[in-house]
């Protein structure tokens, strides 16, 4: 099997933030997948977007559902909407978790996280930026 | 709102539902998945004094470990019947109206779905990530208790909605459940003891999660010119409606998946009746907020209103609107929303004892395929 976010994750390690734009709609797509899911077109490039987004939602975990590879609980997953359609998994950072609130104004940052490297976290826009 | 017999989904007097049996739910070792389909099966068949050759079709769906197989499950039941096929979706409304297509295109007269499985002997406990693979491993977005998290939390900002509007769903459902013998959870719970648990995925506890259970579920729907052989109380399959979610993560607003309310529009024009109409209502809920999201979609209550009907007294245990009578996943057992089906043809038969809804006569199952697939159906005690 293809794994398609390979370049996502590439750009992440460049403190980048890329996703697939189709060559023949336009269309910015994500997750990453072979096909447009708008014109169903194959081409596409790895574009780089603007990290500014807002909070859609969040979830806080209490419970660590796997044995490995995920942070001490408790943690944050929140799911940003970007200013160009996507919206992205990601963590909060920079503030505590009773803090967070949806459609609070967010932007890209990068952290180091253990053997996937750097990764997309994303902190509050305006305060300063640890990219 | 009543449509005629012309709506999409109005198969009125086709087929109806004859029979319905259960194993038991739980910790079951010892047997397998498939064995399991096959006793609830062999239950099913005893409790409608019906001989399995009278089957002509045989629709199973998968369940987790690789079992559910219909060309398995055939040979281990020893039948031959003319028709069978295996869905990878079962949550039994989608089952149903592939019984009900199949039956309606001559295909089969009397048709077995069965569903087993041994999921909480094999370990599984929904860790799987959702979504994106390797997005959702690298964040830890796990469990479906993560996107109903925040499909709550989400509507809680635009609407207000309390941690007890939520819990409220949870504490009705397990008064319905201590009326069931069958079910899981059976400990009185009060909107208290509720808010007392500690956060699961925050905002949502435990008890707003399912319970995953080892067993297996059987119903046996017929044309409705053979139902009579069979039972002397069939219910009757009113009409159907389905909607697919399949865009996924494109669809805008994601895990509220509003993409469900074409089904509410669907349905009750399929049926023929007003949605007031309802004696009975069942939601699949393998977390509360899928039961939140749905009256809401369905319109039994306004967006953001589901709270307050509960505490009026409008709808759940006690009141004009009773809802998963059984105690549903949240309280009974998983079963991929088996057991709703069950407890909705035994009520029409009258059968459910202390928690029987006095004079129900019409009743309606929803449920989903989490962000994929939603389905309805109505079915009546009368035709």
């Amino acid at each position: 099997m293809i794994d398609e976010s390979v370049p996502f994750w590439a750009a992440a390690a460049r403190r980048r933030l890329a996703f697939q734009k189709c060559d023949d709609c336009g269309f910015i797509r994500w997750p990453a997948a072979g096909v447009c899911p708008e014109c169903l077109g194959r081409a596409a490039t790895w574009t780089e977007v603007a990290g500014d987004g807002t909070l859609w939602s969040f979830a806080i975990y209490h419970r660590a559902y796997a044995k490995t590879g995920i942070p001490p609980v408790p943690y944050n997953v929140g799911l940003v909407e970007l200013g160009c359609g996507v919206r992205l998994l990601t963590w909060i950072v920079g503030l505590p978790d009773a803090q967070l609130r949806v459609g609070m104004p967010v932007r890209v940052a990068f952290h180091e996280a253990g053997e996937h490297g750097l990764i997309p976290v994303f902190e509050p826009a305006g305060s300063a930026g640890t990219s | 709102m009543a449509g005629s017999g012309d709506a999409p989904g109005a198969i009125r007097g086709r087929c109806a539902i004859v029979a319905v049996g259960q194993t038991e739910q739980g910790e079951i070792p010892g047997i397998s998945a498939d064995e399991l389909a096959v006793e609830a099966l062999r239950l099913t068949l005893r409790d409608a004094g019906l001989r399995k050759t009278a089957l002509d079709g045989l629709i199973t769906c998968k369940s987790y470990g690789g079992y559910g197989i219909d060309t398995t499950i055939g040979r281990l039941a020893g039948l031959n019947p003319a028709y069978s096929a295996t869905l990878d979706y079962g949550t039994c409304n989608f089952s149903l109206h592939l019984a009900c297509a199949v039956i309606g295109a001559g295909l089969a007269e009397v048709v077995a779905i069965v569903y087993g499985t041994t999921q909480r002997s094999q370990g599984h406990r929904f860790a799987a990530q959702l979504g994106h693979r390797d997005e959702a491993a690298v964040y830890g977005f796990l469990n479906v208790a993560g996107p109903a998290a925040m499909a709550f939390r989400r509507h809680q900002h635009l609407y207000g909605t309390t941690e007890e509007d939520l819990g409220r769903i949870a504490v009705s459902q397990r008064r319905y459940a201590q009326g069931n013998p069958n079910a899981i959870f059976r400990t009185p719970m009060t909107l208290d003891d509720y808010l007392a648990q500690p956060y699961l995925v925050e905002p949502l506890r435990r008890a707003d999660m399912c319970m995953i259970s080892d067993g297996a579920a059987c119903l046996i729907v017929a044309a409705e010119h053979r139902a009579p052989d069979v039972t002397g109380k069939p219910v009757h399959v009113m009409g159907i409606a389905q909607q697919t979610g399949l865009r996924d993560r494109q669809n805008p607003d994601q895990f509220l998946r509003s993409w469900i309310t074409p089904v509410a529009e669907r349905i009750y024009p399929a049926a023929g009746i007003e949605r007031e109409a309802v004696d009975a209502l069942y939601i699949q809920d393998p977390t509360s907020v899928w039961v939140l999201q749905m009256l809401e979609h369905y319109g039994f209550v306004p967006y953001g209103g589901v709270g307050a009907a509960f505490a009026a007294g409008e709808i759940g245990f006690g009141s004009a609107l009773p809802l998963n009578t059984n105690g549903g996943q949240l309280s009974e057992a998983y079963m991929w929303g088996f057991l709703h089906l069950c407890e909705a043809v035994r009520q029409l038969r009258g059968e459910c004892g202390g928690r029987q809804v006095e004079g129900a006569q019409v009743a309606q199952y929803c449920s989903t395929m989490g962000f994929m697939k939603a389905a309805s159906t109505i079915l009546s005690g009368s035709r």
